[in-house]
């Protein structure tokens, strides 16, 4: 492990946090950087810092971080940003390895805030210090039982998708996004200004994090970008990685004197370094961020990129093909073995035109019809992943354990769309998710968890 | 002179932008094929190399205060004959008078038409230097069809570079119309990309237009800039 690395595990991971600016008015920054600390159950010390107050939420308050007894590996900083170069200082003599500096009015605001953050950088480099920020959320890890946030989110699901982003809160729409979906969260980091870490630093850490499965990447744009590209490049190849990248109207301001400079439009360079040099996954909203990164954290890798379709109603069938297709996925004739089970299995001549994507109409409408129809296109040898589109009906069920058992027994990967409100299949689609089979309401978010899968078997880049 | 060499002596003069002719001997030097440029001291310097390269002829302004020579009024081309050569050599050292009192003239020949290219370095604030190519002329500026990679770039890059331009099968044939030479603008891509790792203190780089042809390549025009 790099030293960055090791220092940003030891964030994620801090035996002792300190948190340093705490008030007793819930609606001030500190108060809830403490709560949302202590509401996520982190089992760790903490010790909240204030020269007056005595005790908070439970907990002694110390009169500065000077009279904390232990070690301290986070500190968790509230204080404005006039105050934060000396609580950085404070911070460096007591050895703590790596700050969260939540307050804004730095590089951000204009030169005199940039003069500011350099000087915080200087402290952070004489003691040996990172900076998460500033102008910050901060970051989250589930397995640690962390929210080193001034968002209290209570306890979170856990799980395996990790998210890097630029932005607090879109990084807070997707949190919320994947809550909804059932999504686990692993770890989670608002970069800030990137005083010290650039996006590329807690990628590297999250490449060999064992507890993280894919990552997902929001970015507005860094100077480090170059090397971002080359880094995600090379993590893609151990874990998946999903880029979504601000900035499609935009034009970047180059002050090139040549012809090239004053082409050169940034949102479509990343998109090409990124996608088509690096292969890594882009997606254009949180919906796909979300759906690529659920699909990806629970199903496995298809063996290539075949789709076989099931169904009952043609139009989401249209609308998956259509997002999947853009996306490199095929939807292969089916083998003649494959039409003869199909046939055995509607009849020789149903009212219904037998090619993938497969319409049963009223017939796939029953569960039992619907799971032999799935068993016999998952044996079709052009068929690497199957989706299965079903609509949730008072009085007909959804085919759960059907598709449980084709996932279990065929072992290809199962993308399941259930168009339904999330109440009424909410308790179905927790099964599904629970044995490796990702559900979801709409087909564009289905083609987008298709597209993810279908990306990372087939990748290609200079990182692959 | 090798590269290193020519752009020393730009640093030494205070220049950051080479001129066309020095360039071009920096791309030839790497392997590029360029149109050759000479510089005339004189109008009749000017007719003496015409008459040497053959004609049609281009006659160009040549002046590190000139960067947009079109412009400027700075470039006569498919000149046929002497007379021509003569009055395209007066019209451009007035028109740059103004601009540059010691701007000289340099002599190339026209090169035949062949489908226009545009190839490019440039210092991205966010990524450092990026390659670039896209489709020449009219198709590069209304439908800005250009493809962008982070240096260096591999042989195998720089074809996928060029098939995920929209124009591609303007270069790949259509309609009867023959094949550009794909093969030899990936290796001007991959020189391109060596000349850049071995001279980091290029800045900026513009071919413009490179014509292809179905056999071969060839450099028009060419601006270099040394990074800042």
């Amino acid at each position: 492990m790099g030293q960055k690395a090791e220092v940003i595990a030891r964030l994620f991971y801090p035996r002792a946090v300190a948190v340093i600016g705490v008030t007793a008015s819930p609606e001030r920054v500190g108060y809830n950087l403490l709560e949302s600390i202590v509401s996520a159950g982190f089992k760790g010390r903490i010790y909240p810092v204030h020269p007056r107050l005595e005790t908070l939420a439970g907990l002694p308050v110390y009169r500065s971080l000077e009279e904390v007894p232990g070690p301290v590996d986070l500190a968790v900083v509230g204080v404005n940003q006039l105050a934060a170069l000396e609580v950085v200082e404070e911070c460096g003599r007591k050895g703590v390895k790596g700050v969260v500096l939540v307050a804004g009015g730095f590089k951000e605001t204009g030169p005199q805030g940039e003069a500011l953050e350099k000087r915080l950088v200087e402290v952070a480099r004489r003691y040996g210090m990172e900076v998460v920020g500033p102008n910050t959320l901060g970051l989250l890890n589930t397995h640690a039982g962390l929210n080193a946030t001034f968002y209290p989110l209570g306890e979170l699901p856990r799980g395996s998708a990790s998210f890097i982003t630029q932005s607090g809160g879109v990084g807070l729409a997707i949190l919320q996004k994947a809550r909804d979906e059932g999504l686990g969260i692993g770890k989670w980091v608002g970069v800030g200004n990137r005083s010290t870490l650039e996006p590329a630093d807690y990628l590297e850490y999250l490449a060999q994090d064992e507890s993280t499965s894919v990552i997902g990447l929001f970015l507005e744009g860094t100077e480090d970008a170059g090397r971002l590209a080359r880094v995600a490049g090379k993590v893609a190849r151990q874990k998946p990685v999903v880029v979504y990248k601000v900035g499609r109207s935009g034009r970047a301001d180059f002050a090139a004197l040549t012809h090239t400079g004053s082409m050169a439009g940034s949102y479509r360079m990343y998109r090409q370094i990124f996608g088509e040099q690096f292969g890594l996954l882009m997606v254009e909203n949180t919906l796909a961020m979300v759906a690529a990164c659920k699909a990806l954290a629970l199903a496995p890798r298809p063996a290539g990129n075949g789709v076989g379709v099931v169904t009952h109603t043609a139009g989401p069938s249209i609308v998956f093909l259509d997002e999947v297709a853009m996306g490199g996925g095929v939807f292969p004739a089916f083998a003649p073995e494959t039409m003869e089970k199909i046939k055995g299995i509607l009849g020789e001549n149903p009212p219904v035109v037998l090619k993938n994507p497969l319409d049963a109409a009223g017939q796939g409408m029953q569960a039992a019809t619907f799971g032999r129809l799935l068993e016999a296109v998952a044996q079709d040898p052009g068929v690497n992943l199957l989706a299965a589109i079903f609509c949730q009906h008072r009085h007909w069920r959804c085919p759960t354990p059907e598709i449980l058992a084709v996932r279990e027994r065929y072992g290809k990967p199962v993308v399941a769309l259930y168009i339904a409100a999330l109440d009424e299949v909410r308790p179905e689609r927790d099964i599904l998710q629970g044995r490796g089979v990702p559900v979801y309401l709409t087909p564009e978010e289905a083609s987008w968890g298709a597209t993810a899968l279908i990306h990372y078997a087939l990748r290609r880049g200079e990182g692959e | 002179m090798v590269a290193g060499e020519i752009v020393a002596a730009a640093r030494r003069e205070g220049r950051r932008i080479l001129c066309e002719d020095e360039a071009k001997e920096v791309l030839r030097r790497a392997g590029v094929p360029v149109v050759p440029c000479r510089l005339a001291a004189s109008e009749d310097e000017a007719v003496a190399l015409a008459e040497e390269m053959g004609y049609p002829v281009v006659l160009k302004v040549r002046s590190p205060l000139i960067v947009h020579k079109t412009e400027a009024g700075g470039v006569a081309l498919d000149l046929r004959g002497e007379a021509e050569v003569r009055r395209a050599y007066r019209g451009i050292l007035s028109r740059a008078a103004a601009l540059d009192p010691r701007a000289l003239v340099s002599v190339q020949p026209m090169a035949p038409p062949g489908r226009e290219v545009i190839v490019g370095v440039t210092g991205d604030p966010h990524f450092g230097p990026v390659i670039m190519a896209g489709l020449g002329g009219v198709l590069a500026e209304i439908l800005e069809d250009v493809s962008f990679r982070l240096l260096p770039v591999a042989r195998e890059e720089a074809v996928r570079m060029l098939r995920s331009l929209r124009g591609y099968r303007l270069l790949a044939g259509y309609r009867g119309v023959p094949p550009a030479d794909i093969e030899a603008l990936a290796d001007l891509l991959v020189k391109v990309s060596g000349l850049m790792e071995a001279h980091p203190e290029i800045g900026e780089l513009d071919l413009n237009p490179v014509l292809v042809y179905e056999r071969g390549l060839v450099v028009a025009d060419a601006r270099l800039v040394l990074a800042g």
